[in-house]
Order: C-alpha cells, then structure tokens, then sequence
C-alpha cells in the first residue's frame, strides 16, 4: 500500500443535475475547499445512476463511489430518488458481499443549496478511504 | 366436486399409463385430458432416449404426451422457456415452476394460458456423475438400470435381471456423489407455486407405487383435475388424514435438510477473503455465455446489459459480465443449478450466485418463482 | 472498447473536437495552469485544436469558437469553464448559430468544481483540470445531434398566492392581455400587507394604496381571482401544465353575499381573531375577513360553528349554506408564478425576550394591528395586560434572524418598520419614549437612511445592544437589562411594553405547494430561485417562477419588482405560443427490446407503454429525459440520450489513467 498521506484516493461521484450538481457547484461558489479527489459525473437523475455505472467505476479504478441526488420528496422527476434507493439497497448488499469495504459506497441527498454539505461530504469521504488505503478491485498500474 | 385446497390420491384409468407412470400415471393422464379437450394447444414433456437422457418436447400429440410417463432423476434440465408464448400444459419440478413463475413477471408467458403440473421433488442428478456413481458405489453397469426410486432417504436402482439396491443419500451425497449441489440445499419440495402439486409422498398401503397425490392449488389446478375425470382418465379420491400427514412429515423433513445445508454451504467467508475468493473462481471463465443462455429467470436476448458492457479486452479484475448478472439475478434468482450445469470449465455459478443472492433477498423480503403478483425488487417503483 | 462504443464509432465520421478552455479572468487560471491543459489535451486522439481563453463566454470567446468551428471544420466542442447550469445554454446557442447541432457541445467544470475548490493546491488543481477535460474529451467523442422539438404554450397564467406580489404579477400578466387565474389561499386577497398599518419610507396608509390595487384587481377582465383556493395537483410541463385547484367550502353562496354584516352581527359565537388581528380582538363564527376584502364576502369557519341558524335568518339574501362542499377545478396553463409569501417568526416556542411570558411583551405585527386605525383598538396603541396606553415602548430588533438559534439571515425589513413604529407613536403620543435596542440598522435604498435620520431626529432612543436578561415588575412593567455597547453602560430599562421586530420566515403550509412543484428548497427554507443573481425569479423548471416573499425577506417595493419581473419572464412563454421541450429523451433499440415491460411502470410521466403486439410504445412528448427506465431495463434496450451508457462509462474510463498526466 502507498504511503497513505501522499496517496490521493480517486472517487466517481454521480450527481444529478438538479440538486446534487448544484450543491457541487454552490461548494465551489462558496470556495469550500476539498481534496482533489473526486470527479464528478452528471447525470439528469440520480435515477439515471445504474448500479451498472457503480460497478465498472470500481473495476476502472475507484476508490470510492458516491450516488447523489435530490432530497426524498425533491426530485424533479416525481420519485427517481426513491428509485435510486431501491437499487442501492441491491449496490450495498453486493459489495458488502463482494468484500469491498462499506467506505466504499455511498448515498447522500445534497440539495443545490447545500454547498457545505457536499464540501464535508466529500471531505469525510476522502479522509475515510485515505484509512482504508487504495480499492482492491483497482487495475494494476491505475492511477 | 373437486376443490382448491384439495388433497387427492389418483391415478391413471389406463392401465398401461398408471403401470409406467412414475407414480400413478396421474400426471400424465391429467396433460393428455388438457390436450385433448383443447384447455391448452400443447403439452411440454419428456421424451426418453434412455435412464439418464431425455429431451423436451413440445407436443399436440396426445400419443405422444402418453409415452412421456416416469420421473428422469438425472434429467436436470428446467422446461420454463418452453411455455415462452404458447398456450400450453406442463409439467414441472419445483424450479421449473418458479422459472416459470418468473418470466411471467417478465411478460413472457401468460399464466392465464399456462397449465403448471408440478412434481414434489427430492432433487435431480447429474447425469454424468450418476454413471460413475453407478460403477464406483453400486457396482451396477450403467446400461443394466431400468429404473430408480427414492424412498426413506434412499436411493434404490432397479436392474433388468430384477435386482435392486439401495444405498442412502447422505452417503452418496458425502462422496460427492448424489443429487446436484443446488438440490441439496433448495428448500421448495413440494411446489405449491404450481397449479397441481403432485408426488408420491403420502401414497401409502396398497396404493404404494401405484397412486398420484396431488394437491389442487388453484383454480386452475381444479379445473386440470375436473377436466382429467370428465374425460375419464383418472379417478381420484381424497386422501386419508394419515396419507396428509405422512406427506407432510416427509417434506418437513427434507426441508430442514435444505436448509441445513444451504447454511453449511453458505457459511459467510470472512471478509478480506471473499473477494479473491470469487476472483479466483471467476477467472476461469472463457467467455462462452453459456450460464446466461441457460438461465430459466432471464428474459433478455443475446444482448443485454451483461454482455454490452463487457469485454473481452477490459484489464478488469472482475469481469462486468458476471458483476452485472450478479446484480440482475440478485433478487431473482431461483437456484435452478442450469448455469452451474452448462459451465465447460465448472465455475460453480449457481453458489456463487447466491451467495449473492441469498442476502439480497433476505433483505428485500423477496421469495422469487413463488407469488406471480410480487415483482422482483429491483422492478419497483417504490420503497415497501 | 465496449461493443457499443465499436458501433458507434464505426458509424462515425471522423471526430473533429475543438476545446476551449476559459481562465475565466483570474478565477481559473488562479489555481489552475490553463496552457498546460490545453497543451496535454491537444495531445489526446480526436482532439483538433485546444485554445485557451480569457473569457470564453464573452464575445471574442464566443465569436472565436465560431470561427473554429468554421475554419477547422469541428464537429465536437467542448467548452472548460465554470458550471453548465448557467453557461451551458449559451454555448449550445453559440455552437447552434456556427451550424453545429447544439447537443454536440460538452461542458465542463473546472471552475467550481475545480479552481475554486482547490484554490491554494496548484498542481492538484491543475492536474484534476486535465483530467476533467479528458473525461469530456471522451464523452464529446460519444455525443450525438440530438432535436428538441417545439410545444405549443396554452397562453393563461396561474399565479399561486395573492399578496402584494402576486397581485402585481396577476395584473401585469393581465395588462398584457393574457388570461391569469389568481389562486389565493385565504379568504381575501392582500397578504400580509393589508394587515400592515402604514408602510416605510413614506409613511402612507398601507390599505390605502393596497385597497385600491385589490380593487383593480378584481375588475381585471382577464383576471380570475379564486379565492379561499388551494392547488392540489399540477402535471405537465412547460406550455401545458394541468391544474387541480380545490375551492374550499365557505359555506356562503358568493354570488349572492353582498358583504353587508348582517349575519355576522347576529352570530353568537366570538373567538379570538388570529387571522388577520393577531389574536387582538375578536370575529365571529361568520365573518367578513376585513373591511376592504376581495371579494368583500363573509364565510363561516365551521370548526366553531354551532349551528344555531342564526346567520340564514338573518340574511335576507339567502346566501347562507351550510350544506355546501369543497368543489374542485381543472386548469390548463402554460406557466405558474408562484407568491405564496411568508409567515413572521414565532418567538413562543422558545420564549424570546420574555414572549409569552410577559403580557406586555408583543410582536411588531401586533403592534401593526394596535396602530392600525381601522385595527381592533381603532388606532389606540394600549398595552395588553391593562389596556393602558404605553408611556414607555421598547423595539427589540433582529427577533428570529441574525441569530444561529433561529435563522442566520436578516430579514431585512425589520429595521425600517420599528423605524416606522416608533416614528409612529412619536408622532401620534409625541411624549412616549421610544427605544429602539439593535445589533445595526440595516437601512439601505433610497429615502430609507433618510428615515433613518428622521428618526433620530424625532427624539427616539437607540441604543446598540439588545437586552440580555428581560424580567416583569409587579406593575407588569418590563425590566430590559442592557449593555449599549457604544457607551459600553450597563442599565436596567423600565418599559410599558416592548415590541419584538420579528423576521419573517418561509411558512410550514408552502411545503406542500412547494414540493407539488417541485421547486427546490434553500437553506433558508425559502424557495430557491435558478440563478442568485442572473435569474433571480425563474426556477430550475421551465415555466415555473417565483417572486416576492417566497424567494426570501424582502420589502414591499422589491416585492412588487419582483412579480413584474415573474410577469415578464412568464409572458415571454405565453407571448410566443411555444415553448422548446428538452432534446433528451429516451429511445429503445428494437432489436435488443424483448418486451418485458419492466421499465413502464418506471416512468412517473406515463411515457412507456406496451402496445397490443407486446411491443414498447415511447411517447416522447411525455417523456422528460430523467432516465430512469433506463437503469430498470435488463437488456439496455432503453437509452436516454445523451446520457447513454456508453457515454457515461466513457467518462468513467477517462477519470483513471495509466501514465502520469
Ligand atoms: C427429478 C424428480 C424428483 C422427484 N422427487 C420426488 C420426491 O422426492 N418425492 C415425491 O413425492 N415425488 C418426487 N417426484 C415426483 C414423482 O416422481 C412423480 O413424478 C409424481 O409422483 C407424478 O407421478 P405420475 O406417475 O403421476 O407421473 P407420470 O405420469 O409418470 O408423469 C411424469 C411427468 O414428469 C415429467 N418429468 C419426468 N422427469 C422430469 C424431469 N426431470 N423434469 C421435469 N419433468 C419431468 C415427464 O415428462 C412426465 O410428464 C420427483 C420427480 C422428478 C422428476
Ligand atoms: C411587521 C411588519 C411590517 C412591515 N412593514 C413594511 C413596510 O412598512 N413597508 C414595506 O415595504 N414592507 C413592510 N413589510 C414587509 C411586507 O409585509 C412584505 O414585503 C410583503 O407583504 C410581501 O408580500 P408577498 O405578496 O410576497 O407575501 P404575502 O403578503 O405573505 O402574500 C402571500 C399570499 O399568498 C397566500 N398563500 C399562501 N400560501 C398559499 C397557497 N398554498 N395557495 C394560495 N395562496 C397562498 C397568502 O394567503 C397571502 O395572501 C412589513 C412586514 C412586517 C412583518
Ligand atoms: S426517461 Fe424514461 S422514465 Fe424518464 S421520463 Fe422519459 S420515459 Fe419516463
Ligand atoms: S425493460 Fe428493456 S427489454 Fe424490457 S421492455 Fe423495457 S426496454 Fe424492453
Ligand atoms: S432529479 Fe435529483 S434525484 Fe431526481
């Protein structure tokens, strides 16, 4: 394992592009500073996010992934949210199966207002998976 | 009048049909009378080519529904994808029907237009291995056996010169012989996700190999029954309170077996191991899609969501492939064994499947194949 | 390469990708070596030309994209800047006037998600620009000409809430000659300024410039006030939207109440008037909302009502009926500004500064109601435990904002309307003394620091600090220890009474209108508007615009700005009869369908559907691109475009790399 401290873990974050996204962009608006860690990928809905699209960030190289989206009850599609906590539900069980730590993977409902929210996210989200070192699913010689 | 909830004992009113059928020819006498008063425009059975091989088929043929009789032990083969679109009659293990049951979930069959016979079911065995088995356990050439039963937990060859031997299961089982892995841990036995459950468990006195039991599970199952009896090729009458019980204590029996193993076999590996675990054990696998075509619950073409995303070039450590049939059979998967049985390199797909799938649908509450009106968790559209 | 990606690329002419990349003055290239990644990015397969500028978005920016587009014949641009949820429409129009089909411009965000966030880490900075870029790269790669298609509008307006602000939205809409319904939830329309006594900075009466705009309302031939209203369902989208409005029962036929007071004068029963005196006086069971009230019409609050009878004797019109129900309309509109205002802070709960402890401690709203001439005391400003008129009157401001124990925001008109009050009493008991006790005076605008300064003039006590410790004599009289922080003394201030200049605060009963639109929430609870300060009225839904008090504390003159703007931006939809619908939608590959209809019950929109042959029917008007029924479907039939899957996983490819970049 690298030397933890150097070792800057690379997280996918799916975002949709009505709430999660604009709490991305309100963190940058509000200069909340973060580790250099995440990539943030847009989608319209957080129900766009297939458990398929999790699975290969990990086999890419992710050290953590991260489904994002509008508060229960906000989503601008009537209930992709509710959808997308379904299938999380199956995303969880099968990497706590596979072995992958639960560090790994998260779900969080970030409205477009919550810049802080999405910078500490992100901020205790790294420091977690620098703990935990580097995935064990990542591909030899992967940056 | 016949009701649902019934529990009769029957047989064929043709002799030549009860003699050969496996039980009481009940069965097949109840597909011919569907066939022939025109309920179904065909039937899907069996048809021998010897003690270990047989082949589906489907027939409008009542003749040839008539020669189908008898259990084939080491026919492991799962009949669901023969309903596909046709309005037919069929018998079925208890996996046949939850794969059934399944890809009517899937708009794929109709049930209102299927005919689900079900047969009890104690497990089916591989073919190959039961051969070996035969020489290395009974001391019996292959080509000599002309039938097979399974009674008080054991295994029994019956042979042209009118020998028989019998060996228990649990022995066979520990030397690696006996019933497919799946069986040894599925816990439907009897399958009450059918329209008829028929077995012999339960026949018992001087009916003993010569009787049906079969309970009527639905309406549907009622109307096979009333249809069979209209047509007079079978007789039925309800079965004694000690019939019911006998019925009852075996399948308990066996299916605290199953359960047994299926914690044995599933003992949860310790973390940091069980992703090199299914690594190594997925590494073998050359790509041929076999374990997808084989399986009874999928409804997709030869494209799907699996396939499209994987590729033979991908530097992956595990292949998308098998994470996405992982996932889409998570909630759904039935534990039929087919893509254990079609894999050339012998990735034990089935338990590494549900290892996966066990919990998933622990946690989600979902029993697959059992109730056509509860879709699969991954196809709601909200939390329960 | 996935099997897709092989598909498509073969297809494919030859990918001709121009990236512009924006320093965006100092905001990117503060943190991020812009040259460098332009340099890397002219490095990777398929990329044409990568050019740095100072602006992209400015002119020059936009004018030489155009000219690549041209010149170097791209057919892929990819734009790094700042966030796609303000740019992204400029660069696809900029794309569209040079030829190129707006769907193929990428957007990426190195600004906020980038520079910003990263401002004193350079080379991480710089290094995560790259490799956002090439993400983009590869999806631009993967981008396909997409249409969106044009919806006729149905030209009415529906304005939800009938304060100051939709009343102003309702007429302008109206004026310009499209139909509005007004939807207000309360018995009258006016808001909370028609409780309102007189209003800074030019001291007039409140009802009396409100009166007169109510009335105008009313006699709008294209406005249809629905009062004592409430939306209960909204479907649809931009130009089409399907309103289910619910017309609560007021058990007075409307038609025929004139409003006379007959029946109220004859009900026995009395109870607190919460509503619009604020529990100072009293109404009865029936009852005319106020004096002024569109439409002036009485209504019975049946939770008190004892059915005696009284008031259908009374009325001589027969306009009384108790038998009547809750009835229900269906709207079609095309956009909806939504006004349904505020609520002020609640001190109760938590008993500030002694409320609800103390009799002689009450709200400014209060206070309003006390000095409003035609309020319950007809003007005469007593205080509540002895109903003698005050000598001595404190103003607490910053009650409920400005406080992390409330809410952090100011609410900004609290400090000119306890300059107001207190202006007020001077000049109606000029021997009151006034203190006003505050953190700072936030007066801003024209004439308000004059206000200000008249204030002073008058005679009126400021003092900056706010009372740390409030107790009660045994004359009821209020003791406010204090420290003036400019003086830096100390006193215990004995007053008749003392007001708290509440805040204002978003109302627990918008959520459900709130949330049948779909209209984000802000932190402050408050609805939240699509740009802070580019699109101050719109909402992230086409269509749908919010004004006034919803979209946070603000005065009656920035509200009144605020529905004409919602006026204006709504009527530039109906004023041009169209309205464009989102190019991303989804399409199902037929060969790969097999039918299984898992995805139709995804869709909230109704979209899929199975046709008699067992085959997917998409109606794509219905569709609004979430893309949800994509991740439902086994066989990956279904493809939401432009977020295909292979368009996405693209990207994820590109996050990772195997060289240093
Ligand atoms: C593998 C297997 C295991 C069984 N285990 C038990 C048990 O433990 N306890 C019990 O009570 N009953 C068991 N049965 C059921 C029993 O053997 C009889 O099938 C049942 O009692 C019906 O008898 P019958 O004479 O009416 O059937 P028949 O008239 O003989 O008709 C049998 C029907 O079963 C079909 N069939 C034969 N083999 C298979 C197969 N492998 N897969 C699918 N269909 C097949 C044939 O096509 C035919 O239609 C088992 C059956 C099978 C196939
Ligand atoms: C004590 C006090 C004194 C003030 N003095 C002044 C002053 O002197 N000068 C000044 O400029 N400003 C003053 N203000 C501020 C002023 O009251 C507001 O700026 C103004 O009233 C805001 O108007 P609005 O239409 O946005 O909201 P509101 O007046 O709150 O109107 C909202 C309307 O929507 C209705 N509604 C709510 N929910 C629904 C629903 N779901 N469906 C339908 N209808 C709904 C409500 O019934 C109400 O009629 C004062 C405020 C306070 C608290
Ligand atoms: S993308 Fe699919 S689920 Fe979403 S609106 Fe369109 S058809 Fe419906
Ligand atoms: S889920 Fe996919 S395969 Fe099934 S019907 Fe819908 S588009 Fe077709
Ligand atoms: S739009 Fe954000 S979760 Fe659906």
């Amino acid at each position: 394992m690298a030397d933890n401290n150097d070792w800057e873990p690379k997280i996918v974050a799916f975002c949709c592009n009505w709430c999660s996204y604009g709490g991305a962009d309100t963190a940058g608006m509000g200069r909340f500073q973060q580790p250099a860690s995440t990539r943030v990928i847009r989608v319209m809905c957080s129900g766009r996010i297939d458990p398929l699209h999790v699975y290969n960030a990990f086999l890419e190289g992710a050290d953590a992934v991260l489904v994002t989206g509008c508060h229960l009850g906000d989503c601008h599609y009537v209930n992709g949210n509710e959808k997308t906590e379904l299938k999380y539900q199956f995303l969880e069980e099968m990497v706590k199966q596979l072995g992958l730590e639960p560090e790994r993977l998260y779900l969080n409902w970030i409205s477009a207002s919550e810049g802080e929210r999405f910078a500490n996210f992100i901020n205790d989200v790294t420091a977690k998976v620098k703990e935990i070192g580097p995935s064990p699913l990542k591909p030899e010689g992967v940056s | 009048m016949v009701e649902v909830g019934d529990k009769l004992v029957g047989y064929a009113t043709d002799d030549e049909v009860r003699k050969r059928g496996a039980s009481g020819g009940l069965v097949t006498a109840v597909l011919a009378a569907a066939l022939e008063k025109g309920m179904v425009e065909s039937v899907v059975v069996l048809k021998h080519i010897d003690e270990y091989e047989a082949v589906p088929i489907i027939t409008d043929d009542v003749e040839e529904v008539l020669a189908s009789t008898g259990s084939m032990h080491s026919v492991p083969v799962n009949l669901a994808k023969y309903a596909v679109d046709r309005k037919v009659a069929m018998p079925g293990k208890p996996c046949d029907i939850k794969a059934v049951i399944e890809q009517s979930k899937r708009n794929m069959i109709d049930l209102d237009n299927t005919y689900l016979v079900g047969l009890n079911c104690g497990g089916t065995m591989p073919p190959v291995l039961t051969k070996q088995m035969l020489i290395e356990m009974y001391d019996i050439d292959p080509e000599d056996v002309v039938g097979e039963d399974i009674e008080k937990g054991k295994l029994i060859y019956r042979t042209k010169d009118g020998n028989e031997k019998a060996i228990s299961i649990e022995e066979l089982e520990e030397a690696g012989f006996g019933r497919r892995k799946n069986c040894q841990y599925c816990q439907l036995k009897i399958p009450t996700n059918s329209d008829l459950a028929c077995g012999n468990w339960g026949v018992i006195g001087d009916l003993a190999g010569s009787a049906t039991f079969c309970e009527v599970m639905n309406e549907k199952g009622k109307k096979l029954i009333e249809n069979a009896v209209e047509a007079g090729r079978i007789e039925v009458a309800p079965a004694s309170d000690k019939a019911i019980a006998i019925r009852e204590k075996v399948n308990g029996v066996m299916v605290k077996m199953g359960e047994t193993t299926q914690e044995k076999v599933f003992t949860q590996m310790p973390d940091e191991e069980r992703l090199p675990y299914y690594r190594e054990a997925l590494a073998d696998c050359i790509d041929c899609g076999g374990c997808k075509l084989a399986c009874p619950v999928c409804s997709c073409g030869d494209d799907a969501k699996c396939t499209l995303f994987h590729s033979l070039g991908d530097n992956y450590k595990m292949s998308m492939f098998h994470l996405v049939r992982l996932l889409h059979l998570s909630d759904s998967c039935i534990g039929c064994g087919q893509c254990t049985d079609v894999c050339p390199v012998d990735i034990p797909i089935t338990r590494i499947q549900m290892s996966f799938s066990i919990p998933v649908q622990t946690k989600l509450n979902y029993k697959p194949g059992m109730n056509a009106d509860e879709k699969p968790p991954f196809f709601e559209v909200m939390i329960k | 390469m996935t099997k897709q990606e092989a598909i498509t690329n073969e297809e494919a002419e030859e990918l001709r990708i121009g990236a512009f990349i924006c320093e965006c003055g100092v905001n990117i290239a503060g943190a991020v070596d812009c040259n460098a990644v332009a340099d890397y990015i002219s490095t990777l397969p398929n990329v044409t030309t990568a050019v740095v500028n100072k602006y992209t978005c400015s002119d020059a920016g936009q004018e030489e994209i155009k000219k690549a587009i041209k010149d170097l014949d791209l057919n892929r641009v990819l734009v790094a800047s700042c966030t796609p949820k303000t740019h992204e429409p400029i660069f696809r129009a900029c794309v569209e006037e040079a030829g190129l089909n707006p769907y193929l411009f990428e957007f990426v965000n190195i600004r906020e998600h980038c520079s910003w966030i990263h401002m004193w880490e350079k080379e991480d900075a710089t290094k995560k620009a790259k490799e956002l870029v090439r993400m983009g790269v590869a999806r631009a790669a993967l981008l396909e000409p997409l249409q969106s298609s044009e919806v006729p509008v149905t030209n009415k307006a529906l304005v939800i809430g009938a304060g100051v602000t939709g009343m102003q939205a309702a007429m302008d809409i109206g004026d310009m000659g499209f139909q509005v319904y007004l939807v207000e939830a309360g018995p009258s329309i006016g808001g909370k300024m028609a409780q309102l006594d007189k209003t800074f900075p030019t001291n007039d009466c409140s009802i009396c410039i409100l009166g007169p705009k109510m009335v105008e309302v009313n006699r709008n031939p294209n406005i249809e006030i629905m009062s004592y209203s409430e939306v209960e369902e909204v479907d649809g989208y931009v130009g089409n939207f399907d309103v289910k409005v619910k017309h609560k029962a007021r058990y007075v036929d409307i038609n025929l109440c004139s409003g006379c007071n007959s029946c109220v004068e004859k009900c026995p029963v009395e109870v607190p008037y919460w509503e619009f005196n604020e529990g100072i006086g009293t109404r009865k069971a029936v009852y005319v909302p106020f004096p002024q009230a569109v439409p002036l019409r009485a209504l019975i609050d049946k939770s008190i009502c004892i059915d005696c009878g009284a008031c259908s004797k009374a009325c001589e019109r027969g306009a009384i009926n108790m038998d009547q129900e809750d009835t229900f309309s269906e709207l079609e509109v095309g956009v909806i500004v939504v006004c349904v205002g505020y609520d002020v802070y609640d001190p109760e709960p938590n008993h500030d500064f002694g409320f609800g402890l103390y009799d002689n401690v009450i709200t400014t709203m209060e206070f309003e109601r006390l000095i409003n001439a035609s309020g319950p005391t007809m003007g005469k400003v007593v205080r509540p435990s002895d109903v003698v008129q005050p000598k001595r009157i404190g103003f607490v401001q910053c009650v409920g904002s400005r406080d992390v124990n409330s809410n952090i925001y100011c609410s900004s008109f609290c400090c000119m309307a306890s300059l107001k009050n207190a202006q007020l009493i001077k000049e109606k008991y000029p021997d009151t003394e006034v203190y006003i006790m505050y953190m700072d005076m936030r007066t801003p605008f024209r004439m308000y620091e004059e206000f200000y300064n008249r204030a002073r003039d008058m005679d009126i006590h400021f003092i900056r600090g706010r009372p740390a410790e409030v107790t009660e004599n045994e004359d009821k009289n209020i003791i406010a220890r204090i420290e003036d922080t400019l003086t830096n003394k100390i006193e215990n201030l004995e007053l008749d009474m003392m007001v708290l200049s509440v805040g204002a605060v978003s109302p627990e009963s918008t959520e459900k209108i709130r949330q049948i639109l779909k209209v984000s929430r802000a932190a402050d609870g408050f609805m939240m508007e699509a740009h802070p300060k580019l699109k101050p009225v719109d909402t992230t839904l086409d269509g749908i615009f919010i004004g006034g008090m919803t979209q946070g504390p603000k005065d009656i003159p920035y509200s009144i700005s605020q529905g004409s703007a919602c006026a204006a931006r709504a009527t530039r939809f109906l004023a041009q009869g169209k309205a464009l619908t989102e190019g991303i939608t989804i399409a199902v590959d037929e060969d790969i369908c097999v039918g299984c209809g898992v995805c139709v019950p995804m869709c909230p929109f109704q979209a899929l559907k199975m046709d008699d042959d067992g085959k997917l029917e998409i109606i794509k008007a219905l569709c609004k691109g979430c893309g949800t029924c994509a991740v439902a479907c086994p066989s990956g039939a279904l493809q939401q475009s432009h977020y295909k899957n292979n368009q996405i996983l693209a990207q994820v490819k590109e996050v990772f790399a195997y060289e240093e970049v």
